[in-house]
């Protein structure tokens, strides 16, 4: 009906050229640094020159060391598993945890609603702030969390190992109390998947609320006057209903995860011994901390936009093929 | 009749136990999101000795806010085995700068995602689809691959005389990253959402496009555009990578929260107070755009 073809352009035009100006240009710019020998100390040599004569290009400038360099580099490796793990991790119990959490509260009284209600909370703590305030909970000496695992968890299930070994023969050893949690290396990435999780499952709970208000109530209905229980409700009716959206929220999570950042560097430092490095504190390290190697961070950065395009990929085509 | 009647009180005890698990169930989720705010809030309001204490009675005070609020240089523990001495850090420019930052970031970004959303929602162009799309996909770059070239770029850019490394305008710039896809997608949502009728007959009645946008629709959907800068705002607030490579000594509180480590470790009590000035002002954002949180993180995908 209007006509007019500039019009959506001039409307689009300043917010597409901001957007390109803060996406494609660090993306280029990371890209060419990815392939030169620069570190922040002494100024590079770049291969494209721009002088009196046009534009030169010094092919011999350009170099693939810094991606060899990576895959020869074992903290790299290991950042790239830590990554993996938190990842595998973190999506497991937050989609599980979200998923329980949305079952639970969907529907009902008043302390549903207000549960719901909370469930805004944990988006409104800061990455940063969060991986604080885990650590501090998880303090060996005074930490809440520590108190909690303890006294909820380690105590019971050594008064039972107890009852046990009081039978002849049995001797099972007991579990230790004295955990230092952020000083292991499995639970320290446990952990750190763990503060993840408390901060994404109840977004993802809120997700998949909306998801299950939108289904249609006679299904369940359906299902209850065909004698099916609760269990069998959620397993062969909720679960089918929600693949699509579960799928989704899979991926997107699992996106967030593999950037995950901030609370590497508040909660665990990328320690104990490397065992939470993820693939952006390492890059941040080799770039800005220590070496001060901009190429070989540029590079580092490079793989793991193979893989988050990947990622975006396969995210893009779940959101398109569900309409 | 008597059978029934078994039945029936057997069915009415398993609903009644079933029930009593659902609440327990409710409580058990209700601890497990609040338990670090509450902790955190407690801790912000102890003693420094009671800070490392798991003690839940204790008389409150507000020391820990003055500090992180003075410029006075305090010693902890005086005399003792825990002393420590420690130069007493201001956050005061930490909030301005956090302000600023996310102030300016959402009036510079909200007025052009606005255009640009009612214009993908009106306006069929050239590869507009492929456009949207192509906005969504920006949400995954990870932050560090805008951090490092912004880096050495404001090193070497000079805006009045100083490079752009370390200055607020500089985390404006790359905050645009961030938030703008995000706006433009949350507030397309609410122009998709507003019947078409209303312009149309505007249009008949002889106003031009533009017209049509400033006196018709934009007043319709502020309340969406509020919503997507409460958003954005919550987003630049609680950034951390880029204030702490673009940022720098600029710190913004998300940095500052840092600064509560001195010599001897974390000081958690002044964390805790500092956790909570960045914390509380964000609940009362986050409940008021409640419902529309999860749209604006998957920008529309699940619904």
């Amino acid at each position: 009906m209007r006509k007019k073809r500039w019009v959506p352009w001039v409307l689009v035009g300043p917010a597409l050229l901001i957007i390109v100006l803060t996406t494609i240009y660090p993306l280029l710019a990371a890209l060419y640094f990815s392939f030169h020998k620069y570190k922040l100390r002494s100024p590079p040599q770049f291969a494209i020159q721009i002088g009196d004569g046009g534009i030169s290009i010094d092919w011999s400038l350009l170099t693939l060391d810094n991606y060899a360099l990576a895959f020869n580099d074992s903290r790299f490796i290991n950042s790239l598993q830590v990554t993996f793990w938190f990842t595998v991790i973190s999506v497991a119990l937050s989609v599980i945890i979200g998923l329980g959490i949305a079952v639970i509260v969907q529907k009902g009284g008043k302390l549903h609603t207000l549960t719901k209600v909370l469930l805004i909370f944990p988006f409104a703590v800061s990455p940063a702030l969060k991986g604080y305030s885990w650590r501090f909970m998880l303090n060996e000496n005074y930490g809440i969390y520590d108190l909690l695992i303890d006294s909820l968890v380690v105590k019971p299930i050594n008064f039972l190992l107890s009852i046990v070994n009081a039978l002849p023969f049995a001797e099972i050893p007991l579990v230790s109390e004295s955990i230092v949690w952020l000083g292991d290396k499995f639970w320290a990435l446990f952990m750190l998947a763990m503060s993840e999780t408390w901060g994404w499952a109840p977004l993802i709970a809120l997700m998949f609320v909306g998801a299950l208000g939108s289904i249609d109530e006679q299904i369940f209905e359906a299902a209850r006057i065909d004698g099916a229980n609760r269990l069998q409700i959620f397993f062969r009716v909720t679960l089918p209903l929600l693949r699509p959206v579960i799928l989704i929220v899979t991926m997107l999570k699992t996106i967030f995860s593999l950037k995950m950042f901030d609370q590497v560097v508040t909660m665990t430092g990328g320690g104990p011994v490397r065992a939470t490095q993820t693939i952006n504190y390492y890059i941040h390290q080799v770039g800005f901390v220590r070496g001060l190697d901009i190429g070989y961070a540029s590079a580092q950065s490079y793989i793991l936009v193979v893989i988050l395009t990947v990622c975006a990929v396969l995210y893009v085509s779940l959101v398109l093929n569900r309409d | 009749m008597t059978a029934g009647t078994v039945i029936k009180s057997k069915a009415s005890a398993w609903q009644r136990s079933a029930k009593l698990l659902e609440t327990a169930a409710l409580l058990l989720i209700i601890a497990f999101i609040m338990l670090p705010i509450v902790w955190l809030a407690l801790t912000s309001v102890k003693s420094q000795e009671k800070a490392y204490t798991t003690d839940i009675i204790f008389t409150p005070t507000l020391d820990n806010f003055e500090i992180i609020f003075s410029d006075k240089s305090v010693i902890i523990n005086e005399g003792t085995e825990r002393e420590r001495g420690e130069v007493g850090r201001n956050m005061f420019p930490n909030v301005i700068n956090s302000v600023v930052v996310s102030g300016a970031t959402i009036l510079i970004a909200i007025p052009l995602a606005t255009l640009a959303a009612y214009a993908f929602s009106r306006y069929q162009f050239l590869g507009n689809g492929v456009l949207l799309i192509w906005i969504l996909t920006t949400q995954f770059i990870p932050a560090i691959v805008v951090a490092i070239p912004f880096f050495t770029l404001f090193r070497t850019v000079e805006v009045f005389g100083s490079s752009l490394l370390g200055t607020r305008l500089g985390l404006i710039i790359v905050n645009m990253s961030i938030v703008l896809p995000y706006a433009i997608w949350m507030i397309k949502g609410f122009v998709d959402a507003l019947p078409g009728e209303i312009e149309e007959a505007a249009f008949v009645d002889g106003c031009n496009d533009f017209q049509i946008l400033f006196y018709i629709s934009l007043p319709l959907i502020r309340p969406g555009v509020l919503v997507a800068s409460v958003f954005a705002f919550i987003m630049s607030w609680n950034e951390f990578l880029f204030a702490l490579i673009i940022g720098r000594e600029m710190r913004t509180m998300q940095v500052a929260l840092m600064t509560t480590s001195g010599a001897r470790g974390i000081m958690w009590e002044q964390m805790a107070a500092a956790g909570m000035v960045v914390m509380v002002p964000i609940f009362f954002l986050a409940l008021f755009i409640r419902k529309n949180v999860v749209d604006g993180l998957t920008m529309g995908a699940v619904k």
